[in-house]
């Protein structure tokens, strides 16, 4: 049964860009979650829809729409903490805000979009095509150079902002590259989960990998695994069961994280030497 | 003697209320300045600016370089007020924020030379024993300790530090003062801190620093507590300043000081 179902070329192009968004997410996630921005992705994806409306409207791609848009409202939201003081969450709930009801005016003033707007509302990622599977590709091997290249720093960054300034470092440069990057895999990943559930894949993954882990650098392998694993796993039962398999994924992860939850009060890789 | 910092009509307001106003002072190369003055005087705001993590109006030199234009960070060491104990869920050891006081190297590698200076910034500051545990499973003394460790891993020529001792247990807090006077007296590193703590870190410091949403006051020990006009507008704080130096034993006028003398 497996070996039919991975005989289809939908079927592989699907999870490709599965494993390589997830990975990316979760990578990415692991930043966000503990700069406290976890939040960020919601907002990002509730302008997707902005994106999608226009782009559908126009009848143009919707991931070539969206990337500017939602790059654009990320540093909207950077602006508005910084420049004006505003307190994170609320700068995210604000471009959310904003970025659902433009998304659903232009919606309404198109006359409704039917079936293509909800296949980017919960997911479609059997209809991946193959330019966006290259895409998925380009992000991932971005967020591993940028890993590989400023580890050092962004962990620093991470760890404490003010500190990692007196050491020279471009932390301005470092969120702003972090929240562009996001923006770019919060638009590849709607065609996975769906634009509501996106966020999912940037929080839990490093959440459950956060519990268990020992190390900053087992944190980002665990994450990616648990991503990587909820996006193969809910494909497929969403196969068998025919059911839908954006909230699939997200229903994997949720399990990933209650057993990674279970993991960690016997200490997780916490009592590994 | 070169100056390490020069501070030129330094001015900054949170939302238009006044922090600091024309607050302008050097110093030189190996001194010791101890920064006190009351709560919300604008001390940590001072250090701020100094370190570029604020910006407001005057001109700073670092080193003898423009502050915007200085890349020398690896001869600073600082210590905040505060801790990151937000990031409790952050699995770093303390060997690894240690060396987050490094910055030479960006990728994930770690030289033999980096690891060699983490050891003995944390053989200095006695926290070698838990280099391995995980950096908020230790005692906020413990992290401080570390974080001390992580100011001096550069081997900085300024260290900068904010209430270190706050979280101190006596015996860490006069290790730590101890450790502070000695690089000052035989590595000549410059140490500007602030401190409620006169009494322990009296024997030390060469300079103190009033400041009070200005600069009130800028001079030497001696000139500190021999001074009628630090009496006059400093009053009940210098007369307990200088009691605190004197009752530790620390007072630079001996056994005359009692009270504040006349210029």
């Amino acid at each position: 049964m497996i070996s039919e179902f991975l005989s289809y070329g939908f079927v592989q192009r699907g999870l490709a860009a599965g494993t390589l968004v997830a990975a990316a997410c979760a990578l990415l996630g692991v930043f966000l979650v503990l700069k406290r921005l976890s939040l960020i992705g919601d907002g990002m994806s509730h302008v997707c829809l902005t994106g999608v409306a226009a782009a559908l409207l126009l009848s143009a791609n919707p991931v070539y729409v969206s990337v500017p848009v939602v790059a654009a409202a990320s540093l909207g939201i950077m602006k508005l903490t910084q420049k004006f003081k505003i307190y994170g969450d609320a700068a995210i709930g604000i471009v959310s805000a904003a970025g659902l009801s433009v998304g659903l005016l232009i919606t309404a003033l198109a006359g409704g979009f039917n079936t293509d707007l909800l296949g980017y509302l919960f997911g479609s990622i059997l209809t991946v095509s193959a330019d966006e599977a290259v895409l998925c590709g380009l992000l991932l091997a971005a967020v591993l150079a940028g890993l590989f290249f400023f580890y050092r720093d962004l962990t620093s960054a991470c760890f404490d902002e003010p500190f990692a300034r007196t050491r020279g470092i471009a932390v301005h440069t470092l969120n702003t590259a972090l929240v562009v990057i996001t923006s770019v895999a919060v638009v590849l990943a709607f065609k996975v989960v769906g634009i509501f559930l996106i966020s999912a894949l940037l929080i839990i993954p490093p959440v459950s990998a956060l519990l268990v882990s020992r190390t900053f650098k087992q944190v980002l392998w665990l994450a990616a695994c648990f991503g990587v694993f909820s996006v193969w796993a809910g494909v497929y039962f969403s196969f068998v069961f025919n059911i839908p398999s954006g909230a699939t994924i997200i229903l994997v992860n949720l399990l990933v994280l209650a057993g990674a939850y279970a993991w960690s009060k016997t200490g997780g890789l916490k009592n590994a030497r | 003697m070169p100056s390490v910092i020069e501070a030129e009509n330094l001015r900054f307001a949170y939302v238009r209320v006044p922090v600091l106003e024309d607050v302008s002072f050097r110093v030189d190369a190996g001194d010791y300045v101890g920064i006190i003055g009351p709560n919300g005087g604008g001390k940590t705001t001072l250090l701020k600016l100094l370190l570029g993590l604020e910006k407001g109006q005057g001109n700073i030199r670092l080193f003898g370089c423009p502050l915007e234009q200085f890349k020398q960070w690896h001869k600073i060491g600082y210590l905040a007020q505060k801790s990151p104990v937000s990031q409790s869920g952050f699995p770093v050891s303390a060997e690894e924020v240690v060396l987050m006081g490094l910055s030479d190297r960006h990728g994930s590698g770690v030289s033999l030379s980096e690891l060699k200076q983490v050891h003995e910034a944390m053989q200095q500051t006695r926290t070698r024993e838990y280099a391995g545990r995980i950096f908020h499973d230790l005692s906020i003394g413990q992290q401080q300790r570390v974080l001390l460790a992580r100011a001096l891993v550069s081997r900085p020529e300024l260290l900068i530090l904010d209430e270190p001792s706050t979280a101190l247990d006596p015996e860490s807090r006069e290790m730590f003062f101890n450790l502070l006077g000695e690089l000052n007296a035989r590595r000549g590193v410059t140490i500007l801190l602030i401190t409620h703590d006169t009494g322990e870190v009296g024997k030390y410091i060469s300079k103190f620093m009033y400041i009070d949403k200005t600069l009130v006051f800028y001079g030497t020990k001696e000139e500190f507590c021999h001074s009628q006009t630090v009496a006059e507008k400093l009053g009940a704080f210098a007369q307990h300043t200088i009691d605190h130096l004197h009752n530790h034993g620390r007072c630079p006028l001996g056994g005359a000081c009692g009270e504040i003398k006349n210029d």
